[in-house]
């Protein structure tokens, strides 16, 4: 879609839903309003910076050392002949962290099938092996390697999280991978398999959105992908313009939610201690 | 390619639009369809591909033993553990229909299931979670290790959080505290002056001065707030540790946010492959 045909189409939606609402919005919950307008306004902004990387605009994204250190670590298994450990978490497609450990795995089996390495993908959910394989089946192809792919490098281990994590440990002292890669959501098993991978001597890179998870992750691992570097991964990995505009676009939304924040503390400071303005709580309020 | 990619492309694109918008919509049927249907719909398909898990798992675990490699004997053990628990699901309950009848034995006591699952499977959870216990100390030692300012700052709050949370912090005087402080305070200005003249006068005129304080308000456990430990270790944990949470908090609704829009308007397409 051309720039011209897109500002179109907004206008013509954004005029409709004033119709719709102006006609009595049936249907809608008013309180959310806010709520509605917000997602609109930030969807925006990401699909605007999205089309100007499309244009050929270009981004700075800071670096981030954990990104750097994948490629390290696979060349680091390589030079020692042992494998990768690729673990994308203990749940299943329906999260969106879980996804995001796929498309990781999809740029992580390149760099494997580029430096011949061994991967090894052990999961926990069924659905997550079959969405695992075909990521890894589809970046040896592309690689021009789809002879190394076999489809045992995912395997299901088993859907309970501790047993998940004694498979895993297992896998870990028994094979001795020379990286080990956690990028998924996890939860108390986190320190109990990053703990084993340091005692084993292995570069640990994690990535979650688990937010108690991180400082162990942070504590036993090399690096860590922080909340939103870990879904910023697969544009700084895969270095297409699209996805890096979307990046720019959250740092962007960043930016207005602090913003947001700052002029909501101003103006309820305002409102509580000499009664002017309005009461911004009741405003945002998610109902 | 049609079946491949665009398919799937309008199904998340569908789904994903109809879940975020009907959050806005006072529709029943479509509350429904997000607050249960959809659900339903994972559960269903989960089961189904549970079966391709655990054929996977029975495979990679025989041609372990069929081919001896390293580790084969635990693979036994997984095998026979597999056929086990597949017996005690299906085929031998244990005890009477009258007891439990088929479906209920899972969770009714005196059965085969519930036996393997309280004496073999609970305790064996319980003894991979307990390690946790051992990991966390290990992981602490190397976190708090003084290589610099930021992992001091760490091991200074992790022990006045530690110390501030059991009984005995409570009986720690803020006084004492302030004498320690006074003490480090002094180590810090012996390493930059160098000079034992100066260190003496500054520790000297500390301690004096938190004497004289003590002397004068009679000595409160508790006095002043900012010195006791539940009341620091209650300050850094609703404050520094708050602000610090949430600023990573919102960087991971952001991130969802974005990702999720991402899959939803076809822009990220790589979980389809390229």
């Amino acid at each position: 879609m051309k720039d011209k045909q897109f500002w179109v189409v907004s206008a013509i939606i954004a005029v409709l839903f004033l119709i719709y609402w102006v006609a009595g919005h049936p249907y809608f919950v008013a309180d959310r309003i806010v709520m509605f307008i917000s997602i609109i306004f930030l969807s925006a902004t990401l699909i605007f910076y999205t089309r100007a990387a499309e244009r050929g605009e270009e981004f700075f994204l800071r670096p981030i050392p954990a990104l750097k250190a994948v490629e390290e670590a696979v060349g680091r298994s390589t030079e020692m002949g042992r494998p990768i450990l690729y673990v994308p978490g203990i749940q299943d497609m329906d999260q969106v962290e879980t996804v995001a450990g796929v498309v990781v795995l999809g740029h992580v089996a390149k760099m494997t099938a580029r430096y011949e390495t061994s991967l090894n993908v052990p999961v926990s959910r069924s659905i997550v092996m079959k969405a695992a394989r075909e990521s890894c089946r589809d970046a040896y192809t592309v690689e021009g390697r789809p002879d190394m792919f076999n489809e045992d490098m995912v395997h299901y281990l088993t859907d309970d999280q501790f047993a998940y994590a004694a498979g895993v440990n297992g896998i870990m002292v028994r094979e001795k991978p020379a990286a080990c890669m956690y990028m998924g959501k996890f939860y108390a098993e986190s320190l109990i398999l990053a703990e084993t991978g340091n005692s084993i001597g292995a570069i640990q890179i994690a990535g979650t959105a688990s937010q108690a998870q991180i400082p162990f992750f942070v504590t036993a691992c090399d690096y860590t992908l922080i909340g939103e570097e870990f879904f910023a991964a697969s544009a700084y990995l895969s270095q297409k313009p699209e996805l890096i505009g979307g990046v720019k676009g959250q740092d962007m939304i960043k930016l207005f939610v602090i913003a947001a924040i700052v002029l909501s503390t101003i103006l309820m400071i305002l409102f509580e201690t000499a009664g002017v303005g309005i009461n911004i709580s009741d405003f945002l309020t998610i109902r | 390619m049609f079946w491949k990619r665009q398919v799937p492309i309008f199904i998340v694109a569908l789904i994903g639009s109809i879940t975020l918008f009907g959050w806005f919509i006072d529709q029943p049927n479509v509350k429904e369809f997000i607050g249960d249907d959809a659900t339903q719909w994972f559960d269903v398909l989960a089961s189904f591909a549970i079966i391709l898990g655990a054929l996977n798992l029975i495979k990679m675990q025989i041609q372990k033993v069929l081919y001896q490699k390293p580790g084969w004997q635990y693979s036994v053990i997984a095998v026979l553990g597999f056929i086990f628990a597949i017996i005690a699901g299906f085929f031998i309950k244990g005890v009477d229909d009258s007891v439990a009848e088929w479906g209920a034995h899972v969770t009714s006591d005196g059965t085969l299931f519930k036996w393997m699952f309280d004496y073999v499977f609970s305790p064996m959870s319980a003894t991979m979670f307990s390690l946790l216990a051992f990991f966390v100390a290990s992981a602490s030692y190397r976190a708090f290790r003084i290589r610099n300012f930021e992992a001091t700052l760490l091991l200074v709050s992790g022990i006045i959080i530690m110390v501030g949370r059991v009984p005995i912090g409570g009986v720690i005087s803020s006084w004492f505290i302030m004498y320690l402080i006074v003490l480090f305070l002094g180590i810090y200005v012996n390493s930059i002056k160098k000079d034992k003249k100066v260190t003496f006068i500054f520790v000297a005129v500390g301690l004096s001065l938190v004497t004289i304080a003590g002397t004068i308000m009679g000595w409160p456990i508790d006095q002043p707030g900012i010195f006791y430990l539940p009341s620091i270790q209650e300050w850094i944990y609703y404050y520094p540790n708050v602000a610090g949470a949430r600023a990573i908090m919102i960087g991971i609704g952001l991130g969802i946010f974005a990702t999720s829009i991402r899959y939803i308007l076809g822009i990220e397409r790589s979980y389809i492959g390229e």
